[in-house]
This record gives C-alpha cells, structure tokens and sequence, in this order.
C-alpha cells in the first residue's frame, strides 16, 4: 500500500524517511558518485596531462640526452626521479616527451573521429533513406573488421608517420561517434521544434545544422571523450607492436616495448610508463563517466524544475 | 506510521552483490593454473625460439645464423663447416682438389631422402644450377663462380670452375641438396632432405615448424625425438618462455639478455667467439657529388661514433669492435685499422669537406643483431653532437628491407647489416662484400652497391690464387684498400650467446652461431 504526501504536508510531520536515509538512497548516491568521478577524473587527468603539456617548461634533461655510462639507473637516483633508460635517458623526461606525442596524436584522432562521426551520424538519421543506408553499412562493415588489424595493416601501407597514425585511428573510430549521433538525431528529428522549424519554411541542411546537430551535440561530445583514452591506448599499442612514429620519437607504447627487454632486472622501464597510461586512461574515463551521469540527472531534474 | 525495515534483513542489492561475487570466485578460480608453467614441451621434445622468422627450410635466399641449425637438420649439403671452423664431409665421403679447377666428389653410400628416395648426382647438378637462377640470393654471393657439375659415375663426379676456387669445398657446405624433381629456382616451401628430421608441420608464415625425426636416418638415430621450432622476436617473450620452461633453446640474446639469465636455476649460457660481422654500412650507390660518395667524409663520419663506448655500455662487452673488414678470427682476415672516437675531428673534417649539417638515414631490421635499436639511437644522438641529423626507419622482420638493400625499396644512406663468415674463410665474406661488379648491380645484387673494380680485380686474384701463402698476401692487400674506401661508419664482432634449459645437452655452439641438432640430448 501507498500513501501520496504533499510537500507541505511531509514537512508538517515527522516522517520515516530519514536525513540519513536520504544520503543512502540510490538518486543521492548516484549524485554524489557522479561528483567523485568527475573530481577523481579530473585529477587523474590533470596530473597527467598537465606536466606533458608543460614538459618543455620543466626544468628536465633533453628526452633523447645520452649518458651511457649511467643506463639503468634506478627511480630517485642522481636527480633522476623516474631513473634513466637503458641508454641513459632521463625517464620522466621521456614520459612526459613521449606524452605529447601520444597526447597530440589522441586528441587530433578524437577531433577528426568526432567531426566525421558527428556529421555522418546525424546525416544519416536526419536524412535517412540512401544516406542513411550508405553510412549504417559503412559503420557496420568497419566495426566487424579487427580493429587493430585493420591499424596495422594501413600503417605498414602508408608508413608510420604521426600523421598517418592520426588519421588512421581518427577513421576507425568515427563508427562509434557516428551510431551515437545517428540515434540521437532519430529522437530530435521527431519532436515539434523540427516540424516548426520545417514549416516555417527552413532547409533541411538548415534545420540539420542550426537546430538538430546543436541539441545532440552535448552527449555526442562525451563519446568523443571518452573516445579520447581509446585513441591513446590505440597509439600506445600501435608504438608497443613497432607501428609507431619512428625512432628517436619517444612515445608511450615504445618506451615500454623498449623497457620490456629489462622487465626483471629494471622494473622502472616498463612499470612508470605504464602507471601514467593507466593514470591517465582511468582519468579520462571517470570524467566521461561522471559528466555523462551528471547530464543524465541534469535532464531528470529539468522537467521538475518546470512544472 | 511506516515502520522501517529491520537494517540486518539482506536487502535485494546485498543478495545481488554475494551472487556476483561467488560467481566472480567461481568463475576465475581455474585462472589459478595459470600460475604454474604452461605450454611446456613433451619429454621428447625440443623446442627452440628463433628471434626472426625463418620463412622456409630452403636457405637460397634466406640464411641468418640460427637458421643453419634448423635447415641442416633437413637438408644437407656435400661438406659443413664443424668445430674449430674444420671442414667435414657429410654427404660426399670423398672431396678432393685434382687439378686447379678440378674437384672429385664422391657421395657417400647408401644416403636416401626422408622418403627413401637415393641421392643422385644429378640433384647435386640441379641444386647448383637452381642456386644460380635465384635473384637476390645471398649464397651466390659467396662464390666467386659456381663449379659446373659432370657426372662420371653412379656416385662420382667432377666439379669444374673456369678459375681456381682453392675453398670450393667449404663454399659447397652452403649448397643444399634436393631431389631434383623437387627443386626450384626459388626458396623451397616444403619438400623432402637428407637431414636427420622431417617436416611434420610447418606453418612457414608465422616461422613455426614441427620437425620429426627420420627413423632410418644415415646417420643414426638422432636422440631427441621432435624438434618444435617457434618465432618468438620479442627478446622479452623469449626470456621469459625459456624461463618458465615453453622454450628450450633462445639463440642471439643481448647481452642485457644474458645478465637477466645469468645464474637462475635450470638456465645454462653457451658464449663462443663470433665469426659474424655486424657494420653501419654506407650507401655506395650514391650519385656522383653526393657527401657520402666521397670517401673522406664517409671516414670523417667513422669519428663521430663512440664506439669504445658502444661496446662497453651498450653491448656490455659482448661484442669488439671491427679492427678489419671482416671478422679477425677468419682464416686470412688481416688487421687493417680501427675505429677512433674524436668529434672535433669530425666536426673539423665535415666542415672542411662542405659536408657539415648533413643529414642521413639509417636503415636496419629488427634482431639484424643484438642491441640493435638501442646501437641505433646511440649512434644517431652520437651523430647530432657532430651536427649531423640522423633520420632512423626501422624494418621489422618480414618486411621489405631486401629490396631496399638492392636500391629498389627507397633511398638510404647507411643500412645497420651482420653478414655472417659462413665458411671460416676471409676471402668468402670479402667476396661476397666487396667483389661486386657492374654486372651484379644491374639486378642490385652488389654487396650495398659497393662496386669497385680494382678492388674486385684484387678479390678475384685472391679468391682464385691456390697457393695459401700467396693468397693470405693478395688478400690482404686487398683488404687494406677495401679499408682505405671507408665502406663502415662502424662495424663490430659479437659474440654468439645462446641460452637453453638444463634438460638440454650437447649444444656444441660453433662459431658460424649454429649447432648439430643430432648430438642434442634432453634428459628427465
């Protein structure tokens, strides 16, 4: 059985439903986990992103400065806090280095991945018919194929260059983009303010443009975040199989391919490159995380809000 | 008033949360066994971990050392080259020079191939034509002609050259012998040999074969029964394989390598001196006005590097530096100079020759020799202090590195190349390097595009001299004047190291970086 309370009435008398089990309900845990992603993300994020932003501004040695009498050299030893490679390389300074390589290459593939992505997919669902036929088979003929593969295989084509790699992974991540706006645009393009803007005489690339691709914008750019990680991971992994920019180019997945070789005898090479990948990758998804659900209880409170 | 339920009654959510659990437990319980070894070999079983991929069992176009022991255990040539670079004989019994262009050759009696096929003279005839249709190869390389083969009996028959070749019978251990139904002017994918083990499995495009012993081998009984080989080319993987027991045998381990392996129970080192060159070998087919087609900055170059330091820190002494064209440990290699580190002369030198603020690029493929991406870097960090830009392009195995050392893949300047003393003779490597001739680079078959004519003329001269005191003369004669072209930015000598498990016995390593898969013994 059910009772309904009137605001003005639950106020008036005391109640079983206590401050205390307020902050344990599921709505209010859900808030406060969103806000501790978001906050834990940011951080992670920070911490990394921000020292490889400002690499060239700390006081650190060159990444490719040899000492080869001190290879090897341990975490916190002679002013290395990292330790040194196995050609005598400041570590951290070579993280960091390698970092913006990473980094540029991650965000450059998500920006050109998101721009594809977000115009194919709302194309697709806002035109439909042959458009939309063409884009929803393309995306599915290239989410069946093995991504990294597929990565693999045009780089050992066009040649591993930053450039090549960028827009090799910025292609094969525009499905995910694209399949998320198409769905999204499906819902706007039903709803009365597109039958309005429709009668009132406006072109569809307009409506499209001016008034659809605006209101799925904000989810479709979480995806992209989020996406973000996957493209560092993927250039990592790319790097890792040799597949990367080539040499001196320091970057995360071959400083710890290189650091694999001394795995038992120097734990540094391969463990702090992977640390900051993973540092960086949780950080990234938490923040996508966190904003996605904060969004989510956002649109639920709104209506509320209104009536 | 609503009564609020008791806290300790389990709600949905814990209920929800232990069967998520118990079956989280239940379901990685068996990832428990991952933690003892697996994917061991059987008792009889011999697994070795090759650091690149051998593509087949043909060695026409494909010969790097670990390959050798794993080929010779299927196919066989006339001789081989055994301990103490000697010569022994293996399917011919008899091998003898009659006269300076002559040689008797008598096959061994009763020799048959893994499907009971006899031996004949005629596949040794069609082995040595084949050999010389191949484009690209690397063994014809190595003879200064190939000997035309005449049958004179069932067993018997004579090899003739045009010139004396006094080592024909070394060079013939690289000849390998085939049915010569079978055979083609390619590199042979499959097929049968005389060898002690048969092909039971192959998968050539991953480099895994499974080899089974031949039961009425020629030779007696081989003690190990299967012989699995693996591509494994991540050194760390190997390491680690041969560690937990998945590998038998790691061969061509970097001295860091080396030092991980150093002393751990059920892991034994076999390190013997090296017969194989590794150099940063110059472009020779630069344009005429190119910097590095002038030899004077190809030496002022060779002051940039360090290698003293190369050696002791990056190779941690396992390897010394070149103090000759070719590997001081082979029979009629001479002492023709060495490398010296001194970058103000380099910079002094490229200055004064208009070549300062050159840029260059150093090609090489992955495992050509150990260390060899950390040489790399250092080499190009050593060369930016003399301000020289060095870009790097790494090839990895399988890829299309051969047709960039024909000058058919793209241009290059310095190729980062080992090139192994298969016979134990000096004049065979010098041969293959430095005798090349117009003729040759018209296909890119010249050693790097290194054609000199005088230098060939005196290489020939050599190669064809019977007289061993005379040779050993000319020889090095021509070695000083290959030194005095620079041909190297820098070259060094490694050692061979390999390493295997304790059950494994009778690895007697040879200097070529090879050994005979039929005195291995497993035990336990």
């Amino acid at each position: 059985m059910s009772a309904t309370l009137t605001p003005s009435a639950s106020s008036a008398r005391s109640s079983a439903v206590t401050a205390r089990h307020l902050a344990r309900a599921t709505a209010t845990r859900q808030r406060r986990s969103a806000r501790f992603k978001l906050w834990a993300g940011a951080l992670c994020t920070a911490l990394v992103a921000l020292p490889v932003a400002l690499a060239s501004l700390l006081p650190l040695p060159d990444p490719d400065a040899q000492n080869l009498a001190g290879r090897r050299v341990p975490p916190l030893t002679d002013g290395h806090l990292f330790g040194t490679d196995q050609l005598g390389r400041d570590l951290l300074s070579r993280i960091l280095h390698g970092g913006q390589v990473s980094l540029t290459v991650g965000i450059l593939a998500v920006v050109v991945s998101g721009l594809i992505g977000i115009a194919a997919g709302s194309a697709a669902g806002y035109f439909g018919g042959w458009i939309d036929t063409v884009v929803s088979r393309l995306l599915e003929a290239q989410m069946a194929l093995p991504l990294l593969m597929m990565l693999l295989l045009v780089v050992a084509l066009f040649g591993p260059s930053v450039t090549v790699i960028t827009c090799v992974i910025a292609i094969a991540q525009w499905p995910e983009v694209a399949r998320l706006t198409r769905s999204l645009v499906l819902v706007e393009r039903e709803k009365p303010y597109v039958a309005a803007a429709r009668l009132l005489g406006m072109r569809s690339w307009s409506v499209l443009g001016r008034h659809v691709i605006p209101n799925v914008l904000r989810p479709a750019s979480l995806v992209v975040l989020l996406l973000l990680a996957q493209a560092v991971l993927l250039e990592s992994a790319l790097s890792f199989l040799g597949a990367g920019p080539q040499r001196p180019f320091a970057t995360w997945g071959r400083i710890i391919s290189d650091g694999q070789d001394y795995i038992t005898t120097s734990w540094w090479l391969v463990t702090l490159p992977g640390l900051v990948i993973a540092l960086l990758v949780v950080g990234v998804n938490l923040m996508g995380d966190g904003l996605r659900d904060r969004i989510r209880t956002t649109k639920t409170t709104k209506p509320a809000k209104g009536a | 008033m609503t009564r609020t339920p008791p806290s300790e009654t389990p709600s949905r959510r814990t209920l929800l949360r232990w069967g998520a659990a118990g079956g989280a437990g239940l379901a990685l319980s068996p990832l428990a066994a991952c933690a003892g070894p697996t994917g061991a070999p059987g008792p009889g079983t011999l697994t070795l971990g090759l650091n690149r991929s051998l593509v087949s069992l043909d060695n026409k176009l494909n010969q790097f050392d670990a390959a050798v022991t794993v080929q010779r255990a299927v196919r066989q040539a006339l001789t081989a080259i055994g301990p103490d670079m000697r010569l022994t004989r293996v399917l011919a019994d008899r091998f003898e020079m009659t006269a300076p262009t002559t040689w008797s050759v008598r096959l061994r009696d009763g020799i048959r191939y893994s499907d009971g096929r006899p031996v004949t003279v005629d596949d040794v005839a069609t082995a040595v034509r084949l050999y010389g249709e191949v484009a690209g190869s690397f063994i014809l390389g190595l003879f200064p002609e190939l000997p035309e083969v005449e049958a004179t009996g069932e067993r018997t028959f004579l090899l003739h050259t045009r010139e004396p070749v006094p080592i024909l019978d070394r060079l013939m251990a690289n000849i390998l012998i085939t049915p010569a139904k079978d055979n083609r002017p390619e590199e042979l994918r499959s097929g049968v040999g005389t060898g002690p083990y048969q092909v039971a499995g192959a998968n050539s495009g991953a480099g895994e074969y499974t080899l089974a012993r031949v039961p009425d081998y020629w030779g007696g009984r081989p003690p190990v029964e299967q012989v699995r080989v693996r591509f494994v080319p991540e050194e760390s993987s190997r390491v680690v394989a041969l560690r937990s027991g998945e590998l038998d045998v790691i061969d061509t381990i970097t001295p860091d390598s080396a030092e991980q392996l150093t002393g751990l129970p059920g892991v034994h080192l076999e390190q013997t001196a090296g017969v194989r060159i590794c150099q940063l070998f110059y472009n020779f087919r630069k344009p005429r006005g190119h910097p590095l087609a002038d030899a004077r900055v190809r030496r002022a170059l060779t002051y940039a590097i360090d290698g003293e330091s190369l050696v002791r820190d990056v190779l941690t002494d396992s390897a010394e530096q070149a103090r000759g064209v070719v590997p001081l440990s082979l029979q009629g290699a001479e002492r023709t100079g060495s490398y010296t580190y001194d970058p103000s002369r380099a910079r002094q030198l490229l200055r004064s020759l208009g070549a300062d603020g050159l840029r260059i690029k150093i090609i090489w493929e992955s495992g050509e020799f150990a260390a060899d991406a950390s040489v790399m870097e250092a080499v190009a960090e050593m060369l930016k202090d003399v301000g020289v830009r060095a870009a790097l392009q790494q090839f990895e195995p399988g890829g299309d590195i051969l047709k960039w050392r024909q000058g058919k893949g793209g241009d290059w300047d310095v190729i980062g190349n080992g090139f192994p003393g298969t016979t134990g003779q000096a004049t065979t490597m010098l041969q293959a390097m430095y005798a090349g001739t117009a003729e040759d680079e018209r296909t890119g078959d010249a050693f790097m595009g290194y054609v000199i004519p005088a230098i060939a003329r005196q290489l020939s001269d050599a190669a064809t001299e019977t007289d061993p005191a005379t040779r050993d003369r000319k020889l090095a004669a021509a070695q000083h004047a290959v030194w005095d072209t620079w041909p190297a930015m820098w070259a060094f000598v490694p050692k061979t190291v390999l390493a295997r498990r304790a059950r494994v016995d009778g690895v007697r390593l040879l200097p070529i970086n090879s050994y005979d898969l039929t005195a291995v013994r497993l035990e336990g």
